[in-house]
């Protein structure tokens, strides 16, 4: 042991003069690795894989969207009577403004069946309609008085107002019963909003307070008994949406319905948006296990597996006609043009 | 710097003391030792040697090898000891502070008289003293204001030319931003309106200014500065601190810690001194060299020599092993065994050494051969009169070199009084026999630039009278005795100063002539006389001279190697192949600039050669004369005719597609005036289109004009490289400059930016570490502008759907997280470790270099190219991802909202992008999987651990639950598939085309060498082993060489001249030669200072 480090020390002296670099697989540059050359065999596999992957999956969804039955009804324009002609004046006169519509079954639907409704050109996405809300007064009872980011919908007459902001005040309140030869399907309105949002975000014990009591009235009222955590309603309409054009879940209908039924709607038209000509459709649809009627996954899917398959044909046929050479010294550029300048 | 620590004798009441050179002050008096160099501009007041002169070497400053006599005012002399060098009182005026070597001009005031000084006293800082033990000189200038600080330049900060691109890029991001921005923000001053009146827009509370329908222009203001923070992440701001991070580690770890870069003889690393110009070492066009100490060893050996028509030697030199090596010969460097080595001799033929010559065809000639080495010369023998031990001072090591071939070839010089020289001759009479031989020196005649050639008349012991010249080829061919033997002899032996002169050779041709004693006698008369005439002297010693160097019979020729530093010519030729073109900018003279270029390959016998000279007789003539303007204006109007006359040749050729290569040489006189803004033009031309240019007789600073009129009239890429204080200027001048480390000076290194052993590794250096980070930053580069032009489009696109209201798609924490977590750290690693080809192969193929130069991989056509898949990309992310909004997403159907369908976003971007970067990459290492795995996963932990927690801080808690909720759905799974792989299936397809029909070379390299592991060790690439004889070596070698008959015959040697050498040891007055640049000015002033005296 005593010899050996004897033996070392001398060496180890003139290797810290020595100022040459330690070899190590990261200073040279050595690290192991694995090169990818994207030739032509392996392009034409990757879109033979993607083609066997794609082609499948977007059946599959087309078939799941196929299966989906949907009854989509505008009404906005006919739930006005032919007589008025200032529509925003006659939606805003407060009362019973009821409307019916047929609804015609072309295929049978299985319960559940689930109702939405669908606004159009409303921008639940406004910067100033998205942050006007204040979680922690949806949350907390004691926090009724937090209602930074609500304005102007933050009090009324000095009273801050439970739920404040915009989201709410603008809440929709178009009602909808439904009859199938004149027997009422009822609809079910619990279970309609996200768990999460029920259970955490909006509190059990937090109930309306000095809600709609302001000089201008946006939308729905809220029933003052009811903590907001079971205004469901509610709930569903403050998730806001993503684009000017979305729906909300309304309830579902829990009896299936037959092809060539007709369905009476009474529609309570309430809501207001004739001001800034916004649709209203009334949907019903049933759902599969990817969600509601949506072709587009299918369509896209079958696109890139459709798209990747002709490549592979049209590769394949350009590699088997006039294929190039891996590794050919002839394209080289300074092989191409020699002594070119 | 340390170097300003050096210490330095100081006279202080009559005692050295030693201080530090940054103690120095204007009017000290300072002490100098032999090999010292001087602290300061000095005034040479007194030397150890006789009559007060002094030897310098000038190398720092100009690269000339051959050493400067400088010589101290005679009223000065004395002033050797401290005792009396205190006793000197005197005022010296001068001049200001100026940049120009070769010129002073001042007066010493001392005992009431005025003494003019020239620059025969001034020594200057950078050069240092040699053949004297020590000199006394007065501190004129210090520090900054000394002459080399003068040319030195304000160090410039340099970036490189791919981060001002890249700074292009960014304003152009910039103005994207805007666009963006004023787009978004017309949008917002026409969306808003009463009729949207659940927002409730007609309030007048706090902050509602913003959505104000009835003041549109303010909207439009607030909204602009909303979407400029909410659009800011276009500015890829970390990319900055990623490349600094990236550069940092590449120079720190992998420049600096290059085995293949580091010398062990000297024990020198390279070192990156700056980390700003990694990627320019990739994008190089133009090479500026310096010659000594970079190209060259200083070193000039004995190598070959032809006599009486038969070639000795066996050495090959290095162009023509890189010759051989292209043609797949390996040349074995077998020794003989009696091969003798020593500094100055290099030669091995067991035909001439120990005696053997007796036995060749013509021993007569080999002995007058070996005679004239050892007797025509001005060298000095010191130290111990033994073969071993002896030293020669020599002015020039050519010189050296010759005598100590002599020594070795049994002609042993040992001694020298001022009429004798002592050789000590071996084998002569027979074999074993040594015998000391006194020749008696006649005539010396000197050594200059006109002559090209020396001539010594001597005496032999039995009164023989014979008369030895050397020189150059042109001059001793001119002056041969004709006669049929004669005849012969010169005609092989031109063929052999041809072999000569295109290996790089140094050549001189000896020859000699016996003297009859009348002849002799009525000659040294004339000669006599000349020497004793006041005016006009040199020019009659020349005319007298003419007389009697006539009927010279040839004995044969020398050939020294002026040692090319390892590697050289493979190097460049290497470079070369790479596109880069390499020049030449040297202080030396013309033909010694020439013949380094044949050595290291630069220029050869098939290349058309431009030389534009100012040593013509026409130029002389009009100098002569003497009048400046005369001068000035003549040499213009000669430079401006030869280089249109050498334009429309270089363009006759260049239309001609196999025109031959061009090669320019000027020398620094017509540089001065072809730098001329109104020749500048055709000068860049004419240069721009040779293959190899050759600047001799540069100042540095000239080399600085030079490097920077390639860089800011051609806008080329530039590098210098060099090792002296004379090339601090040119250094900084270029885009990259590189300094030779592990020798004495450390100036050229301080000014650098890279610091290198030897000039071979700058083809480590480029080829490797350059172009790699040249294709790192790239990628980098490109992929940062991607990633954030893709993220901030996607926003942008949801602007449109929020009524231009400037509302954030993505929460405010990804916005911050995602350049900063989610995608920062494979892109560091591409930056590391990403590379196409093996070094081996980089260096194997250098033509691969080319795509750097022309920029191939940072263009506008690449960035555009990258900003369309940018905003294709950003629409599928948009568009496919906000189709989820409408219809029912999971079995129970409910809806999603803003914050899932925007983590949705989010989701695919952070995936698609990641892989993305995956696609780009050449080589993947682990690292590459862990970090692009680790940010895909770090985006999921981040967001499981995000929406999980509700904070009781005030926030908005939009992305409670989220990722949850999302991935309780199938659909989450089918888009996380889909949209990535529609976003990256264009990319791919590009790229896939791209590779098959219009592949890149560094990918065909990677397909020809797709099978090799990349071994590791960086093995030398494939040698095929063809064992040569030595002979057979030499007679490939040889004859690979050009056989083109050529004017280039590798004449380069330079002296200062016996007399004015011995000056000292004869006590001769000798006329004081200047600088040779300044040689014929300083002619003028002469007869001046001569008066004087």
């Amino acid at each position: 042991m005593a010899t050996s480090t004897a033996g070392s020390s001398d060496p180890s002296t003139t290797r810290r003069q020595s100022k040459k670099p330690k070899y190590s697989k990261f200073t040279q540059q050595e690290l192991p690795a694995c090169k990818p050359i994207l030739t032509p065999r392996a392009v034409i596999s990757a879109f033979l894989i993607v083609t066997i992957v794609f082609v499948p999956i977007g059946v599959a969804s087309l078939i799941a969207s196929h299966d989906v039955v949907e009854i989509i009804d505008r009404y906005d324009a006919e739930c006005i009577p032919s007589n008025v002609t200032d529509k925003v004046a006659y939606i805003q006169t407060p009362g019973e403004k009821p409307c019916k519509r047929e609804l015609h079954v072309e295929k049978r639907m299985k319960s559940p069946i689930y109702v939405y409704y669908q606004l159009d050109n409303f921008y639940q996405n406004h910067r100033r309609y998205v942050k006007s809300r204040n979680d922690d007064q949806l949350r907390d009872s004691g926090k009724a008085n937090s209602v930074s980011g609500c304005e102007p919908e933050d009090d009324a007459n000095g009273m801050p107002i439970v739920p404040c902001g915009l989201i709410a005040w603008s809440l929709f309140n178009d009602t909808y019963s439904f009859s199938r030869n004149s027997n009422n399907l009822t609809v079910n309105k619990k279970g309609i909003s996200w768990k999460s949002d029920r259970e955490h975000k909006f509190g059990s014990d937090v109930f309306p307070k000095n809600f709609q009591n302001g000089s201008i009235i946006g939308g729905g009222h809220l029933d003052v008994n009811i903590p907001l955590s079971e205004q469901e309603d509610l709930i569903v309409w403050m998730r806001t949406a993503a684009l000017p054009t979305f729906r909300k879940l309304y309830g579902k209908i829990e009896v299936d319905l037959e092809k060539g039924d007709v369905i009476q709607v009474n529609l309570g038209n309430n809501y207001n948006t004739y001001s800034f000509s916004g649709k209203k459709k009334l949907v019903l649809s049933t759902t599969s296990w990817l969600g509601g009627k949506n072709d587009f996954l299918g369509i896209a899917y079958l696109t890139v597996g459709g798209l990747s398959f002709f490549l592979v044909l049209a590769f394949t046929i350009i590699y088997l006609i006039k294929p190039r050479q891996l590794g050919d010294p002839s394209y080289l550029s300074w092989n191409r043009n020699p002594g070119g300048h | 710097m340390s170097i300003n620590n050096n210490m330095i004798d100081v006279l202080q009441d009559q005692k050295w003391e030693s201080i530090p050179w940054k103690k120095l002050q204007v009017g000290d008096i300072i002490k100098v030792k032999q090999d010292g160099f001087f602290p300061a501009d000095l005034l040479l007041l007194a030397s150890t040697n006789a009559d007060g002169v002094c030897y310098i070497e000038t190398a720092n400053l100009d690269g000339e090898t051959n050493l400067k006599i400088r010589k101290a005012l005679e009223k000065t002399w004395d002033y050797v000891t401290p005792e009396k060098a205190s006793e000197f009182k005197g005022e010296i005026q001068c001049e200001q502070p100026n940049n120009s070597l070769y010129t002073f001009t001042g007066n010493l005031l001392i005992q009431k008289q005025t003494l003019p000084l020239s620059p025969n006293q001034i020594l200057l800082r950078g050069c240092s003293l040699r053949n004297t033990e020590y000199i006394v000189g007065v501190v004129i200038f210090t520090g900054h204001e000394t002459k080399v600080m003068m040319n030195a330049m304000n160090v410039p900060s340099k970036r490189s030319t791919l981060e001002r691109k890249l700074d292009k890029l960014i304003l152009t991001l910039f103005a994207t931003l805007f666009m963006m921005c004023f787009i978004g923000a017309i949008g917002s001053a026409i969306f808003v309106n009463k009729k949207y009146f659940y927002l409730h827009l007609d309030s007048s509370e706090k902050g509602s200014a913003q959505f104000n329908p009835r003041n549109r222009f303010l909207v439009f203001l607030l909204t602009m500065f909303t979407l400029i923070t909410l659009y800011s992440t276009i500015i890829p701001i970390s990319l900055y601190v990623s490349i600094e991070m990236i550069k940092f580690i590449q120079s720190t770890q992998f420049i600096n810690k290059d085995l293949c870069m580091y010398h062990s003889e000297t024990n020198t690393p390279a070192l990156a001194r700056t980390s700003n110009l990694n990627e320019e070492l990739g994008q190089v066009e133009y090479i500026f060299s310096d010659k000594t100490g970079t190209l060259t060893r200083n070193l000039m050996e004995f190598f070959k020599c032809s006599i009486g028509g038969e070639v000795y030697g066996n050495g090959v030199t290095e162009i023509e092993r890189g010759l051989a090596e292209r043609n797949g010969m390996k040349i074995d460097e077998n020794k003989s065994a009696n091969a003798v080595q020593e500094r100055g001799f290099n030669f091995d033929d067991a035909r001439l050494m120990r005696g053997a010559w007796r036995n060749e065809p013509n021993p007569d000639v080999c002995k007058e051969f070996f005679r004239c080495l050892a007797i025509c010369h001005t060298v000095l023998p010191e130290g111990e009169e033994s073969p071993e031990k002896i030293k020669y001072q020599a002015a020039s090591p050519d010189e050296a070199a010759l005598v100590i071939a002599a020594k070795n070839f049994g002609f042993f010089f040992y001694r020298r009084t001022p009429t004798t020289i002592n050789v000590r001759e071996s084998h002569v009479e027979k074999m074993g026999k040594i015998q000391d031989v006194s020749y008696e020196i006649l005539n010396v005649l000197e050594f200059n630039s006109t002559r090209k050639r020396q001539s010594v008349v001597c005496r032999y012991p039995d009164g023989r009278l014979v008369l030895y010249c050397k020189g150059a080829d042109t001059v001793i061919y001119e002056r041969l005795a004709d006669g049929n033997t004669n005849n012969n002899i010169k005609k092989v032996t031109r063929e052999h100063l041809e072999l000569f002169g295109s290996a790089g050779l140094r050549t001189l041709c000896l020859a000699y002539k016996e003297l009859h004693p009348d002849v002799y006698e009525s000659w040294n008369e004339k000669f006599i006389q000349a020497k004793s005439s006041l005016n006009d002297r040199e020019k009659k010693l020349d005319e007298v001279a003419e007389l009697i160097e006539n009927d010279l019979i040839l004995i044969g020729s020398t050939a020294i190697e002026d040692k090319l530093q390892e590697g050289v010519p493979a190097c460049i030729e290497t470079l070369q192949r790479a596109g880069i073109k390499i020049w030449v900018l040297t202080g030396d003279k013309i033909e010694t600039a020439i013949n380094i270029a044949y050595a290291c390959n630069l220029i050869n016998n098939e290349m058309k050669q431009f030389v534009i000279s100012s040593e013509t007789d026409a130029i002389r003539e009009v100098e002569d004369r003497g009048d400046q303007v005369e001068i000035a204006r003549f040499i213009k109007d000669e430079v401006k005719r030869e280089l249109k006359k050498c334009l429309e040749e270089a363009e006759s050729y260049f239309h001609s597609l196999s025109g031959p290569k061009l090669a320019l040489v000027i020398d620094g006189k017509c540089l001065m005036y072809a730098l001329d803004p109104s020749l500048r033009v055709m000068l860049l031309n004419l240069s721009l289109n040779c293959h190899s240019v050759v600047c001799c007789r540069v100042s540095p600073l000239q080399k600085a004009q030079v490097t920077s009129m390639v860089k800011k009239g051609a806008r080329k890429i530039t590098l210098s490289i060099g090792d002296g204080a004379n090339d601090v200027s040119m250094i900084q001048a270029a885009h990259v400059g590189i300094g030779i480390s592990g020798m004495e000076g450390m100036q050229a290194v301080m000014a650098s930016d890279f610091a290198i052993a030897q000039f071979r590794y700058l083809a480590d250096l480029l080829l490797v570490h350059g172009r790699w980070s040249y294709l790192r930053i790239c990628k980098v580069v490109i992929y940062f502008f991607y990633k954030n032009l893709t993220f901030t489009l996607t926003q942008f696109w949801f602007t449109f759907q929020t009524g231009f209201s400037g509302q954030r798609f993505y929460d405010d924490w990804f916005q911050s997280l995602y350049n900063v977590i989610f995608t920062a750290l494979p892109v560091i690693i591409v930056g590391l470790f990403d590379k196409d080809v093996s070094s081996s192969l980089s260096k194997k193929y250098p033509e691969l270099y080319m795509e750097g130069i022309k920029n191939v991989f940072f263009k506008w056509k690449v960035v555009a190219i990258w900003a369309f898949f940018s905003v294709y990309q950003s629409l599928i992310f948009f568009y496919f991802v906000s189709t989820t909004n409408l219809s029912a997403k999971n079995s129970a159907g409910k809806i999603f909202g803003l914050w899932d369908v925007s983590t949705m976003a989010f989701t695919c971007v952070v995936i698609t992008v990641n892989l993305r970067l995956l696609m780009i990459c050449n080589s993947i290492t682990r690292w590459h999987y862990i970090s692009v795995g680790g940010s895909i996963l770090a985006w999921f932990i981040f967001i499981f651990i995000y929406s999980g927690i509700s904070t009781p801080y005030d926030r908005q808690e939009n992305i409670y639950f989220v990722i949850y909720v999302l991935m309780s759905t199938f659909y989450f799974y089918i888009m996380l598939l889909l949209v990535p792989a529609a976003a990256l299936f264009c990319d791919f397809v590009y790229q896939g085309v791209q590779r098959w029909f219009f592949p890149y070379d560094y990918q065909i390299i990677q397909e020809m060498h797709r099978d090799e592991v990349d071994n590791t060790g960086r093995a030398q690439l494939l040698e095929v082993g063809n064992q040569l004889t030595p002979a057979e070596a030499r007679s490939y070698a040889i004859s690979q060489l050009p056989r083109e008959l050529s004017k280039h015959t590798g004449f380069a040697f330079d002296s200062p001249g016996y007399e004015s050498f011995f000056a000292a040891q004869l006590g001769v007055y000798a006329p004081p030669k200047a600088w040779d640049v300044a040689r014929r000015a300083s002619m003028r002033s002469k007869p001046k200072i001569g008066h004087k005296k």
